[in-house]
């Protein structure tokens, strides 16, 4: 069976570029309008506009690409032919979780928090290591940061006790 | 060249704080360019928040020290265990694994060593003399050059490595679009800020190179958790013999070369020159055959071409604003963070900077010979740092860096969205390295777009005037149609060639 000429997942990538374009664009018609006098002849919205019909001139091309990119044998597929597995999700989540909790928390706590959490997400098993790690690292770095580099960290709940 | 401005810059670095800390870099870049995954792109970008209270000097020449080394220290693992420590290592990895499989890591560490501080002191020598010629050149250059010069940086991102140039191209038009983000210069005008007030002053530089570095990194490492990296045999590092050198030596000149000007072409990094580096030192070897087996040239040719592009990529970088690499890219945006404007006109002010940065990439190159040589076996032993908490450290340390310099919490998020958005991108090509190069660019293609617009009365038919711009452009469009024609006119070479190779008739 020859191979389709349209890649269905670029074409949904596409898709996905060109809304966000549409949006920018969209975006571009909010901005205030300045006298010509005061713009001379460049107008903030000229750049972006111009800028986003380059990306989505680009960009129409990609559901077509891999056409000829077979043809001198480069598999634009190899990347993400797997499946995302879940524990890129779950880290991923972690992340996010934990830039939300740091403002709570406060940055040294936070730091001990994902210094024990990723290690046990990831499979360590060795809590013993994994205790000493998550007091020791934020610690060092709190340090390095705090007293080396003077840089004022979150307080967060550990923070406002002390105070 | 200007001696006393050569003698002044050498003067700068001359501290026992200087040596300090371009030694505490050789070793970061040594360690950061062992373990794979870790590249010497985010190792610069989780440097420069510790960088921003530092002179600006000794700041720009720890992300050169640490850019020269990483892209050595990827050899040791290359060569030890089959796993290049970053990509300009790979070619490394083909004949340097089978050394070591023979019991000859020590001589392939050898020449790696010699090889990578040859092509580095050799690139740093065209550095000294190219820059300020570049430098001279770029001077009379007027808005609507460095528009069209801009454009051609930009444009070789589609000649970068990676599987496709269109998907580069874009990644870059995105990187530019972001840095449109905040008020309009010319105007002061507000662009794509949502009402957010964190915003007019524009995304920074920092946590956005934090988040697609290394947090996209982390994302990517999570789902290949259970690599098992094989353990490091006992191995001495020996400096290689007058035989090897007899062998090599052609293959190192000729990689200086070819290192070196891939180095100088924007964007083009020290990975395609260790490839390139690696294809002619197999073409031009008497022993071919032994190419993938063992071949000590196979070492000496990568190795030597991907030290030498380090030194040709701060060629652009320094003396055009222009970076050659996307490791440059970040350390193009610490010059600018530093309050510099990279480009000709620092190179007239203040050249002595300029020779401070040569002098250190210098001495880093002479550490790294000795770091490496004694260290060799220690770095490779790095690999065995389990990834459950390589990968919580650095996320810690994005999380702490991203913060640091602005101290907002703000910054965290643009680091973890760059992360997100960055690892999503990159499972469907579009790599980090164009963005950011695009991003750096931004900022300089669209001041001197507006200027020439300014200038040209909006009439866009008046950048043709220009020679220079001519040129530029014509180059752009080759860059941009060379990966779309180039293989076409390949085929054509190839189906050609059977012809004048068939025996003529009698």
């Amino acid at each position: 069976m020859p191979a389709p000429s349209v890649h269905m997942v670029d074409l949904a990538v596409t898709a996905v570029i060109v809304a966000l374009c549409a949006f920018l664009f969209w975006d571009t018609t909010t901005f205030e309008k300045v006298p010509e006098s005061l713009a001379q002849n460049v107008q903030p919205t000229m750049f972006p506009r111009l800028l986003l019909a380059v990306i989505v001139v680009m960009a129409l091309f990609l559901p077509f690409e891999h056409v000829q990119k077979k043809m001198h044998g480069i598999d634009l597929d190899s990347a993400r032919s797997d499946w995302v597995r879940p524990i890129t999700y779950v880290t991923g989540l972690g992340l996010l979780g934990m830039v939300i909790a740091t403002p709570w928390l406060g940055t040294f706590l936070a730091m001990v928090v994902a210094c024990a959490l990723f290690p046990v997400l990831w499979g360590e098993r060795r809590y013993w290591l994994v205790a000493i790690y998550a007091v020791a690292f934020p610690l060092a770095i709190t340090l390095l940061f705090v007293a080396g580099l003077e840089v004022n960290f979150e307080p967060g709940i550990a923070g406002h006790l002390f105070r | 060249m200007n001696p006393e401005a050569i003698i002044a810059g050498a003067t700068l670095i001359f501290s026992v704080e200087s040596f300090a800390l371009i030694l505490l870099s050789v070793l970061i870049g040594v360690t950061i360019g062992a373990l794979p995954g870790l590249s010497s792109t985010m190792a610069v970008a989780l440097l420069l928040p510790f960088t921003i209270g530092m002179d600006p000097i000794l700041a720009i020449s720890m992300m050169a020290a640490l850019y020269c080394a990483g892209t050595f220290g990827g050899s040791i693992t290359a060569i030890l265990i089959n796993t290049p420590g970053a990509p300009p290592a790979v070619a490394t990895s083909f004949d340097g694994y089978p050394m070591a499989q023979r019991g000859e890591a020590g001589r392939a560490l050898g020449m790696a060593a010699v090889a990578s501080v040859t092509g580095g002191i050799f690139s740093l020598i065209v550095f000294i003399i190219a820059a300020p010629l570049l430098a001279r050149i770029a001077l009379s250059f007027r808005p609507q050059e460095y528009f069209a010069l801009t454009l051609f940086g930009l444009s070789m991102l589609a000649a970068i490595s990676g599987k496709s140039a269109l998907r580069n191209l874009i990644a870059g038009a995105f990187g530019v679009l972001v840095s449109t983000v905040g008020i309009h210069l010319v105007t002061g005008v507000e662009r794509f800020t949502f009402g957010t007030s964190a915003l007019y002053e524009g995304i920074d530089f920092v946590p956005v190179l934090i988040g697609i570095f290394a947090i996209s990194e982390m994302l990517n490492q999570s789902q290949i958790l259970d690599v098992v990296r094989e353990r490091v045999r006992s191995v001495a590092v020996r400096l290689p013999s007058r035989d090897d050198f007899r062998r090599c030596w052609a293959t190192i000149l000729r990689s200086c070369g070819i290192g070196t000007f891939i180095g100088i072409l924007p964007a083009e990094g020290t990975t395609v020159a260790a490839i390139m580096g690696y294809n002619e030192a197999k073409r031009w070897s008497k022993n071919k055959d032994e190419f993938g087996k063992g071949s000590i040239e196979g070492i000496a040719g990568p190795e030597a071409a991907n030290n030498a592009g380090t030194g040709g990529a701060m060629v652009p970088t320094l003396a055009l604003g222009i970076p050659g690499s996307g490791t440059t890219a970040v350390i193009l945006a610490a010059l600018i963070m530093h309050g510099f404007r990279p480009g000709p006109y620092l190179m007239r002010e203040t050249p002595e900077f300029l020779y401070a940065i040569f002098t250190a990439m210098l001495i880093a190159n002479v550490m790294f010979l000795v770091v490496g040589l004694g260290g060799a076996k220690i770095f490779a032993m790095i690999t065995l740092i389990p990834r459950t908490f390589l990968w919580p450290s650095v996320f810690v340390l994005s999380t702490v860096g991203a913060y640091a310099y602005r101290q907002t919490m703000f910054d965290v998020w643009v680091m973890l969205i760059a992360g997100l958005i960055g690892f999503l991108a990159l499972r469907h090509g579009f790599g980090p390295a164009p963005f950011v190069m695009g991003l750096v660019l931004g900022g300089l293609i669209e001041e001197s777009w507006s200027q020439a617009m300014i200038i040209f009365d909006s009439n866009w038919l008046r950048f043709f005037e220009s020679p220079i711009c001519n040129l530029f452009f014509a180059l752009s469009a080759a860059s941009i149609l060379g990966p779309l024609v180039g293989p076409k006119i390949a085929a054509a070479f190839r189906r050609l060639r059977p012809r004048q190779d068939a025996p003529m008739r009698e």
